[in-house]
């Protein structure tokens, strides 16, 4: 049933599996971040010290892995396109782990003001990020390669609502006290949106390894 | 002399063939007498067709496990629970109807072996499965799933997923849903939660209008007044209860003020607020504490819960009984406060152990309940007992982050809450 699994199909097999891993983890974490922005539980900011610790790990193994297989195995084709686009792959993920760590580190300053109005069209761009990055992450499990496409789309819509609320908060003018909370809004948005970019550069890279061609 | 010689050789030919004959004959029988008990029964019959049976046999237990692995396969495919198989490289080999269902698994098709992360990306899943492995026990997780499906809405599963170890560095996960039960209780909890909330405002009205009646009526109208509103407090106290538990249950962080107490000085307080009930009985307080022990809590709430265990301590107590209250603390090992109340009554029936946290469970109803009693004025029982008591003290206790016990001790038999709360 079985065809004969080469030692090569093998360290490809786990490579994978760990990129998976990791892409899981990042996904686990942004919507932790997400939890801790909209939903106020706190608590959950504390985990982030020993994630960012392992997503860091996992970061560093797989490109030393990749380094090896490439060296060693001297791989072609559609193999090398895998590998090198996992070495870009992994940098993203690991930005987003990053983004999301801030997240969560301004849901704790932003936790002493009152609930800005615009925090429900943030929280709708957050989730829409989030939806990208699952679908990306999908796309990498099945190597669907047409998933590029659609994802770009997906990321014109988060830009627009992006400059909306940038608007919104740029233009406010009955600002009583600190403007610290708009600050922090601004911030989180800017990640949001660079969250959503690596997303899609993600799904780019499984259209190229599938296709054999960036579109 | 040729003839003879012919003869010498043919019967020397002869001999070595029934030889041979005999030698694969027995081998024969040995692989027979190997593979079933019965051939040594027609050890009569010719090898060659006790070898032909026995093939045939063979054949038939091969078809008759076939058609019941089908049968077990079928089993499982249309089993309410999911089920995942996986080889030792977490590549998922196989998995049924249901767990592609709760896993959003469209694309899995039987016979392709793909990595198990490629379908579900969870890392919980992941790590569980991985410990299984490593440790080679049963582990039990719960945890939300968010299909990967769902854009933007976020509607999380709550599944439970048993993973056992299997040969050949092999796991099965068994995969249950436990969102409905999630609903459910909340459901459950909301309406009460509601009802209670319904109940409390014409409560208070009737309690006032009564109040008012009071003082312009004359006995013996004046008496039944007064029970009326005897009555109509204890069930504002009854819904006011409820409400706190559901609140505290809700969001405990929230419904804490911490400050600086003395543990000591707060267990005396309580005493002297139950003091008048104490007397009664004449009823001791015997108090054992090394030192003065502060710790971080809600000095109301943590009130209540002295209050309401004291007061249990001295309605089973009896006359002249005694009441032994222990604070110990390990300060630097753990960090943990532990009191502990027995009191000299007779403790808890064993049936009622399990239950005695739940809201409006009781103990032995002729202990606690009078109602049947008509010389007593009144309906509810007369010890105030709603059965809310011990329900509030733990939700305050768990919303500390500690924890509370009951059983009984183990030399004077009496009832024994052992509570255990954080320092900070």
């Amino acid at each position: 049933m079985l065809e004969r699994t080469t030692y090569f199909q093998k360290c490809l097999r786990r490579l994978k599996q760990d990129v998976l891993r990791m892409g899981a983890l990042v996904e686990d974490s942004f919507r932790l971040s997400h939890q801790c922005l909209f939903a106020g539980k706190l608590e959950l900011a504390q985990e982030f010290q020993s994630r960012e610790k392992r997503i860091d790990q996992y970061y560093r193994q797989i490109e030393e892995e990749c380094a090896t297989i490439l060296t060693l195995q001297a791989p072609v084709a559609k193999e090398l396109r895998i590998l090198s686009a996992y070495m870009q792959l992994v940098r993203d993920l690991e930005r987003i782990g990053d983004y999301a760590q801030n997240l969560t580190e301004m849901a704790v300053k932003l936790f002493n003001y009152p609930p800005h109005p615009c925090m429900k069209e943030i929280e709708e761009m957050s989730d829409f990020a989030q939806g990208m990055l699952r679908k990306s992450l999908k796309a990498l499990g099945e190597l669907d390669g047409t998933a590029g496409e659609t994802i770009k789309h997906l990321d014109d819509e988060v830009d627009n609502a992006y400059t909306k609320i940038y608007q919104t908060l740029a233009q406010q003018r009955n600002i009583q006290g600190a403007v610290e909370p708009i600050l922090l809004l601004a911030l989180a948005i800017r990640d949001l949106e660079r969250m959503a970019d690596h997303a899609t550069n993600i799904a780019q890279r499984v259209s190229y390894i599938v296709n054999g061609h960036r579109d | 002399m040729p003839f003879i010689q012919f003869i010498l050789g043919l019967s020397l030919g002869v001999g070595f063939f029934f030889w041979k004959q005999y030698q694969t004959d027995r081998q024969l029988r040995g692989m027979l007498d190997f593979l079933s008990d019965e051939t040594a029964e027609l050890a009569s019959l010719p090898v060659l067709s006790l070898v032909r049976r026995e093939v045939s046999r063979i054949f038939q237990t091969r078809e008759q496990l076939q058609l019941q692995l089908q049968t077990w396969q079928q089993i499982l495919e249309i089993a309410p629970i999911g089920y995942l198989l996986l080889d030792e490289d977490n590549q998922l080999i196989w998995c049924n109807q249901k767990a592609r269902e709760l896993l959003t698994m469209d694309s899995w098709r039987s016979g392709t072996v793909r990595l198990l992360l490629e379908f579900v990306l969870s890392y919980e899943l992941d790590r569980a499965i991985e410990r299984t492995r490593k440790s080679q026990q049963t582990q039990v997780i719960e945890w939300q799933f968010y299909s990967p499906k769902t854009n933007g809405k976020r509607t999380p599963l709550l599944l439970k997923a048993t993973c056992f170890p299997l040969p050949q560095q092999e796991v099965g996960v068994f995969l249950e849903n436990q969102q409905p039960l999630v609903e459910l209780s909340q459901s459950r909890h909301r309406a009460k939660a509601y009802l209670a909330h319904e109940l409390r405002t014409p409560l208070t009205s009737i309690s006032l209008v009564a109040e008012t009646l009071q003082s312009r009526l004359q006995n013996p109208e004046r008496s039944w007044v007064e029970r009326m509103l005897k009555e109509t407090q204890r069930l504002i106290e009854l819904v006011q209860n409820w409400l706190d538990i559901s609140r505290l249950q809700e969001n405990p962080q929230e419904q804490l003020q911490y400050q600086s107490i003395k543990i000591e000085e707060l267990i005396f307080s309580a005493w002297e607020t139950l003091q008048p009930l104490a007397q009664q009985k004449e009823v001791e307080l015997n108090y054992f504490g090394h030192e003065c022990v502060e710790l971080e809590a809600d000095r109301d709430r943590l009130t209540q819960v002295l209050l309401n265990l004291l007061d249990n301590s001295i309605k089973h107590s009896p006359v002249r009984g005694k009441i032994r209250v222990e604070v110990e603390t390990d300060r630097p090992k753990t960090g943990e406060l532990t009191i502990n109340i027995i009191d000299s009554g007779s403790g808890f029936a064993a049936a009622d152990l399990p239950h005695i946290f739940q809201r409006l469970y009781r103990g032995d109803p002729s202990r606690t309940r009078q109602s049947s009693d008509l010389s007593h004025p009144e309906t509810l029982p007369r010890d105030g007992g709603s059965g809310l008591g011990l329900a509030i003290v733990q939700q305050i206790i768990k919303a500390h982050g500690g924890s509370i016990t009951a059983q009984n001790h183990p030399e004077t038999g009496g009832a024994w809450l052992k509570i255990v709360l954080p320092l900070e």
